[in-house]
């Protein structure tokens, strides 16, 4: 992963902030429910070569500070890919949004308006892009972890 | 694996349970679909915003094929059929669970003893059973419209899609009332993508399972359950269901009784069999409870040297029986000669139907 971040520092010549870089990364696993040596069912998470509709895949965003000053203000935002349905994250701070990133908070405070006008509580479905606001600043060196859940629709 | 993956894998059981929402799956995403996720992140340095998201990498998966055909008897009921019909049909369904295009190969296989698809037992096998395709023109089988797959098999059927399929066989002769005849209908997957082309038939020898290849490459996940046909096994391409066919005969007995009804001495004060008087004969035709009506049915009967038929009374057919006495029914039979006849038609299981004449003793 490091090898990774490292390139991608490399290859970005469109960053512009030399002495404030902020580098992020995406991976996707999913999760295989196998049978251990003694047959008990375990869940593991892999890289997403067989993904049939269904599966429950775990998004994990990677960031860290690269710069020489604190990072402020800091949002993580991931838009839900289209085949994928939300299904949480550990994160309690995260906010969501059920319409395109237009309007956030909390799944439990967001409306649906229905085609028929009628407006329903929105659902884990309806869930649009997730978003990270980080409380403190993000010092310099200084790096993180963040995971979400999804299906395939 | 990170302290979080662990984590995250550890609770997941819970968390799918906890957070119960399944989303409703048809057949899902189509196959060879991307799906790509690319996180960014805003951030200000020493108060002043940074105008230029940072993005992350794009990370990309393609979603698989799931090939999952399923195949049902479609009215929960036996087919009843007589002895030596010709074209009886039955019902099945087959659906597309897959979650791409398919090309479905067909076939009917009958099945020698063992269960029935309706709490009974296979005892005889149909001739000739073909497959047929619903047109969507009228429902139930109709020769001229419904017809077998062209080129063989069922062309490009999408995801999600059903067909109503028919076998129809011919019911041997010999056949009795109770006699069951069960018969599975197959239906294969091959990969679809191409109009008019069948494509790789979807087994485990063409397409190995629990293989993965690569994250964008496109797998084909078996995914059918096991069916009736005997080696449809979960899993290997192909889903199969059972239908039968019940045979219920008909089984008729003719019952023949008389009584003198004048004589030319008492008329028809307690009228004695002597020469010159007339008597009624009342033939009763009984098709049996439990099987099929008997059709066409017709009654003659030759009268001895010593009986005359009396025109006068008529022929009558479709009569009402009571105490071997027929009574009501049409005067359209006839008599030539010493043979009376008369055409009864169509007498349902579990009824009686009468033909009833009058003769004269020579």
């Amino acid at each position: 992963m490091r090898i990774i971040l490292a390139l991608m520092l490399l290859l970005m010549p469109g960053v512009a902030f030399a002495a404030n870089d902020v580098v992020l990364s995406s991976a996707v696993f999913v999760e295989k429910t196998v049978a251990d040596a003694k047959g008990r069912a375990k869940t593991i998470l892999e890289a997403p070569k067989i993904v049939t509709p269904g599966d429950r895949l775990v998004f994990v965003l990677n960031y860290q500070n690269m710069g020489s000053a604190p990072a402020s203000d800091f949002i993580v935002t991931n838009p839900l890919p289209g085949a994928v349905s939300y299904q949480g994250t550990p994160d309690e701070a995260a906010q969501v949004s059920v319409d395109g990133g237009r309007n956030w908070g909390a799944l439990a405070d967001l409306r649906i308006k229905e085609a028929d006008g009628d407006v329903r509580g929105a659902r884990m479905e309806d869930v649009t892009h997730v978003r990270w606001p980080m409380r403190r600043p993000i010092a310099p060196g200084a790096k993180g972890k963040l995971s979400f859940r999804g299906i395939v629709r | 694996m990170t302290k979080l993956l662990k984590l995250l894998a550890a609770i997941s059981g819970a968390a799918a349970a906890t957070l119960g929402v399944t989303p409703a799956f048809a057949a899902g995403t189509a196959a060879d679909t991307n799906v790509t996720n690319q996180a960014s992140v805003t951030f200000s340095v020493g108060g002043v915003p940074q105008v230029t998201p940072v993005l992350s990498n794009i990370d990309t998966f393609k979603v698989d094929r799931v090939i999952k055909l399923r195949v049902q008897e479609a009215d929960a009921l036996t087919k009843g059929v007589s002895p030596g019909e010709t074209g009886a049909w039955t019902t099945y369904t087959v659906t597309n669970d897959s979650n791409a295009p398919v090309d479905i190969v067909l076939s009917a296989s009958q099945q020698v003893g063992g269960a029935g698809a309706h709490s009974n037992t296979d005892n005889f096998n149909m001739l000739s059973p073909s497959i047929f395709v619903e047109s969507g023109a009228n429902v139930g089988y109709q020769p001229l419209e419904d017809l077998a797959p062209p080129s063989g098999y069922l062309d490009e059927v999408a995801p999600d899609a059903v067909r109503t399929i028919y076998v129809v066989a011919n019911v041997p002769a010999g056949q009795v009332t109770g006699d069951v005849a069960a018969v599975d209908l197959t239906a294969q997957a091959h990969l679809g993508g191409t109009v008019g082309t069948q494509g790789t038939a979807v087994n485990a020898t063409n397409f190995p399972q629990n293989v993965a290849n690569g994250a964008n490459t496109v797998e084909n996940v078996m995914s059918d359950t096991a069916g009736s046909a005997t080696g449809d096994a979960a899993r290997d391409g192909k889903h199969s269901a059972k239908d039968d066919f019940t045979v219920s005969a008909a089984a008729l007995t003719v019952v023949k009784t008389s009584r003198v009804v004048w004589d030319p001495v008492n008329l028809t004060s307690n009228p004695k069999a002597i020469p010159g008087a007339r008597v009624e004969y009342c033939i009763a035709v009984t098709n049996a409870a439990g099987g099929s009506p008997a059709t066409s049915v017709a009654v003659s009967d030759t009268l001895v040297s010593t009986l005359a038929p009396y025109a006068t009374f008529g022929y009558w057919t479709g009569a009402t029986v009571t105490s071997g006495v027929c009574s009501a029914g049409t005067n359209n039979g006839s008599a030539a000669g010493q043979v009376v006849s008369g055409t009864i038609g169509t007498v349902a299981a579990g009824t009686t139907s009468g033909f009833y004449f009058q003769a004269t003793v020579q």
